[in-house]
């Protein structure tokens, strides 16, 4: 088995997929702690959507699938803290909104689209064994983005997700910190869609930080946790996939579900918590 | 200190088609512990975001004498404290009280600066002080409700306020820990000289040392004075437009209604 496993790892489009699994793995489970604190879980299937919704558009006027993706999905970004904050509505319901209304826009793409769709569809399933290069550069820099993010700006993240009205009120930029975590979660999504793909980006935004969250009561375990579930799911599950030749973004999902629910049933916290409530 | 903290002028806010407040105009002397009170929907609330900043208004808010607008706001609005409602924590969330009390200094320390020695050392005290060290380093969401609102307290006196916006610090807590909470309250601001505006549509719970009563209705301040001339039977009856009888016990005032 394990004499199987190097001879895999010995292959470019595996070295490839390897790469872009731990960086994808990182990216989205860095997301996922504030998708998860802020108790956002639809963000991923809305950033998708809008992901997916562009890189159609972009097909039926002939640009490339990825940067028109890629716009798309980051202009949601942007409008969604804006929009939800002016409106008086949560952000949850706003995201509720704008999937709805990106993925009647992805499928009516679709349906006028008279070329063949398969590199749409891909972006909605991902394929791990056929990125390319610009992809990885793409992934390490959207990886590189949220890490930076909380190295340098972690009191007022922890701040922000605690509370956003006490932070503000307490002189923290919390619409800023608020703002950028909404644009960079729309970078890591979009940029991730030729990997795991966009429907299954879903899973890896939020079941890494739910594993953490079994888990930990510190935020910075909470992170590193977060980021080990992430990778770990990306590498088994391309391992998985590559030795039962099982879709790879599938895998990867179906990986992260299994981590979860191992860290779910031995929690330590529902264990903890348990205990309060009987008065152990 | 007796110049105004806190200067109000015209100020009014309207969300959709609901005037929120309308012309609203008051000031809060320094060392005043001032009670803004009234039926739900009167707008004490919104009154107390306005002057924490926490929402944008017409008119204008002065705090410490300089405008309190975007521009040069931050800097006077670091020096206001604000407490909110008690609100719902996840049980799992991965944040303990100590952090919660640390957080109140990030606005201070600016980005990029961690908390040192000085305020880790604070958060401590404080958190004796408001006597909650026993729980500082369980996860917030664990604690009781009288047990948060005194983090929360301990947060907003790390940041080292001459002003202390207090909203519904007592709303959803039982009689002893209301009793236990607004004492510790009062004590912090006899300790400290603070200046307190706090926020309640509970008229059971006025502390002792509130000398001004602000009484709120429909957006406007209807009365504004003395807390033992606020608490006249007629005076309630028509704030809340319902019959409501005042009586006397041990020098202080309380309200009856059917």
């Amino acid at each position: 088995m394990i004499e199987h496993f190097f001879d895999v790892i010995g292959m470019l489009p595996i070295q490839r997929a390897l790469i872009a699994c731990l960086l994808c793995g990182a990216g989205c489970s860095i997301l996922s702690v504030f998708v998860i604190l802020m108790k956002m879980p639809l963000i991923g299937v809305a950033m998708s959507h809008a992901a997916f919704a562009g890189a159609v558009l972009g097909m039926l006027i002939g640009a490339d699938p990825f940067i028109s993706g890629f716009i798309v999905c980051l202009l949601l970004a942007a409008l969604i803290g804006p929009v939800s904050d002016r409106s008086g509505m949560v952000p949850e319901n706003m995201l509720g909104i704008f999937f709805s209304f990106t993925m009647g826009l992805a499928f009516l793409g679709l349906g006028i689209l008279t070329r063949t769709k398969v590199t749409a569809l891909n972006l909605m399933w991902g394929s791990l064994l056929t990125i390319s290069n610009r992809d990885i550069y793409i992934l390490l820099a959207v990886t590189v983005l949220p890490a930076l993010f909380v190295l340098l700006f972690f009191k007022e993240i922890k701040s922000v997700l605690f509370h956003r009205t006490m932070a503000r009120a307490s002189g923290v930029p919390e619409r800023m910190i608020y703002y950028t975590l909404l644009f960079i979660t729309g970078a890591v999504v979009s940029a991730n869609l030729s990997t795991v793909g966009g429907m299954l980006i879903f899973a890896l935004i939020v079941q890494p930080a739910a594993t953490a969250m079994q888990i930990t009561y510190d935020l910075k375990k909470f992170f590193l946790i977060s980021v080990a579930s992430g990778v770990g799911s990306c590498v088994s599950g391309l391992y998985i996939s590559y030795v039962f030749d099982w879709p790879s973004g599938a895998s990867v999902v179906v990986c992260a579900t299994v981590i979860f629910a191992v860290s779910f049933i031995f929690s330590p916290k529902r264990r903890d918590s348990r205990s309060r409530i009987q008065g152990v | 200190m007796c110049e105004n903290l806190l200067e109000l002028s015209g100020v009014s806010l309207v969300r959709g088609r609901t005037r929120i407040l309308d012309n609203v105009s008051l000031n809060i002397r320094g060392g005043e512990f001032a009670g803004v009170l009234g039926p739900n929907g009167a707008g004490k609330t919104t009154l107390l975001n306005v002057i924490a900043g926490l929402e944008s208004c017409e008119g204008e808010v002065r705090l410490f004498g300089v405008p309190a607008c975007k521009s040069n706001g931050m800097k006077s609005r670091l020096r206001v404290g604000y407490i909110p409602q008690l609100f719902e924590i996840d049980p799992s969330f991965p944040i303990t009280a100590y952090e919660v009390v640390l957080s109140g200094c990030y606005g201070k320390l600016g980005l990029f600066r961690r908390a040192g020695a000085g305020e880790k050392r604070r958060a401590r005290e404080l958190m004796e002080l408001v006597r909650v060290s026993h729980v500082a380093d369980r996860p917030v969401g664990h604690l009781s409700g009288g047990e948060r609102q005194k983090v929360s307290l301990a947060r907003a006196l790390i940041q080292e306020p001459d002003l202390l916006l207090l909203d519904e610090p007592t709303a959803s807590l039982d009689i002893a820990v209301q009793k236990d909470v607004l004492d510790l309250v009062c004590n912090i601001r006899e300790r400290m000289g603070l200046t307190l505006v706090l926020v309640t549509h509970d008229f059971s719970v006025l502390p002792r040392d509130m000398s001004r009563t602000i009484l709120m209705r429909e957006g406007r301040v209807v009365f504004d004075g003395d807390t033992g001339s606020a608490l006249e039977s007629e005076t309630l009856s028509g704030l809340f437009d319902y019959p409501v009888e005042t009586f006397e016990r041990n020098g202080r005032r309380f309200i009856s209604y059917d």
